[in-house]
């Protein structure tokens, strides 16, 4: 059962409901849990991300019209998740309007499943420096190559908009990677 | 305008690399665990409700008894029983009800009878029976009767 229709048909069945979504879970699991992690950057706030993501697919997969592919569905509840996280996390610091970006880079920083060398650290942290729109549009263009259209049902946006984001985010990093890289040592 | 291809800064000319890893088997139990969550949450929301549903009604029945508790139960502990026990003086309720209480079982149809009858005969035994005609005939009103004894 490895098509997006058989697990759909699987999943109106109640007798197979529970056997069809593991299906669903297997499949999707990795790309879900690589997209959240890019947004909240820590292990620990992913797995909690993740499976708070999964839980609302079970509970809303009843709704899911088709309109647009399983796969953007999905990655639009776990984008919504994932901002609903970071946005109860700077409620709760309080303090501060770049209080969600600092928490980012502190957040960067303290998880240890984090192999990059120092270059990828400051490109990490180049991206974590940027207003939440286009920090999601560059990762899901820069490291998982969505095409804009599907990325444009997974935000809800117009292309053009998206494009334009990206743009920006671009550049924005460029320059933090070039005002930081020089203090890499060879 | 904001085509792909006019962008090639630096950074973009290294492959992109996830720097990131998960714990050592992290995606292997991923599915068992989700779905203990989701039985756990399944379970705790059926029981939220049930408490949801029965809200209403245990709320009207915890003001009831709090409107019971404050007012009519002190009412009748403390007001009441100073008026009743007024009105009784010394008699208790128990010997009340034997006071008044009538053993129908013991009492038969002739007893009942004379019980009924015997006062009443005695009456008109003494009653003249030509008075009693006489005074039914005259048609007097009760002033009239009363004005005829005095006289």
């Amino acid at each position: 059962m490895t098509n997006d229709q058989q697990i759909l048909d699987s999943l109106k069945d109640p007798s197979t409901r529970e056997l069809a979504f593991r299906h669903l879970i297997s499949k999707y699991k990795e790309r879900l849990y690589w997209h959240i992690r890019k947004i909240v950057l820590n292990h620990d706030d992913t797995d909690d991300v993740l499976q708070n993501t999964f839980i609302k697919i079970w509970n809303g997969i009843g709704s899911f019209r088709a309109e647009s592919s399983l796969f953007t569905w999905l990655y639009r509840i776990a984008t919504n998740e994932s901002i609903t996280f970071l946005n109860q996390r700077k409620r709760k610091a309080m303090s501060g309007l770049n209080d969600e970006n600092q928490f980012l880079i502190d957040n960067l920083e303290s998880d240890s499943y984090f192999d990059g060398d120092e270059w990828q650290m400051i490109l990490q942290k180049a991206i974590a420096t940027l207003p939440e729109k286009q920090r999601l549009v560059f990762n899901l263009k820069y490291f998982e190559e969505i095409k804009y259209e599907e990325m444009s049902q997974i935000l809800e946006t117009s292309v053009g908009a998206l494009k334009a984001s990206y743009h920006h985010a671009v550049k924005k990093v460029e320059e933090y990677v070039k005002s930081h890289e020089t203090r890499i040592e060879p | 305008m904001y085509e792909e291809e006019n962008i090639e800064p630096d950074f973009m000319k290294r492959p992109p690399k996830n720097p990131f890893r998960t714990p050592d088997s992290y995606f292997e139990s991923l599915e068992d665990r989700i779905m203990g969550n989701i039985k756990d949450q399944t379970k705790k929301s059926s029981s939220t409700r049930i408490i949801r549903f029965l809200k209403p009604a245990l709320g009207i029945a915890a003001s009831i008894t709090l409107v019971y508790m404050l007012a009519y139960y002190p009412i009748n502990k403390f007001l009441l029983k100073d008026t009743v026990q007024t009105e009784l003086t010394d008699t208790t309720g128990t010997d009340l009800l034997n006071d008044y209480s009538i053993n129908i079982a013991s009492i038969d149809d002739n007893s009942l009878i004379n019980a009924i009858f015997t006062d009443e005969t005695n009456i008109f035994a003494e009653t003249n029976p030509d008075e009693f005609l006489a005074y039914l005939s005259t048609g007097l009103n009760d002033v009239e009767i009363y004005s005829e004894i005095q006289n």
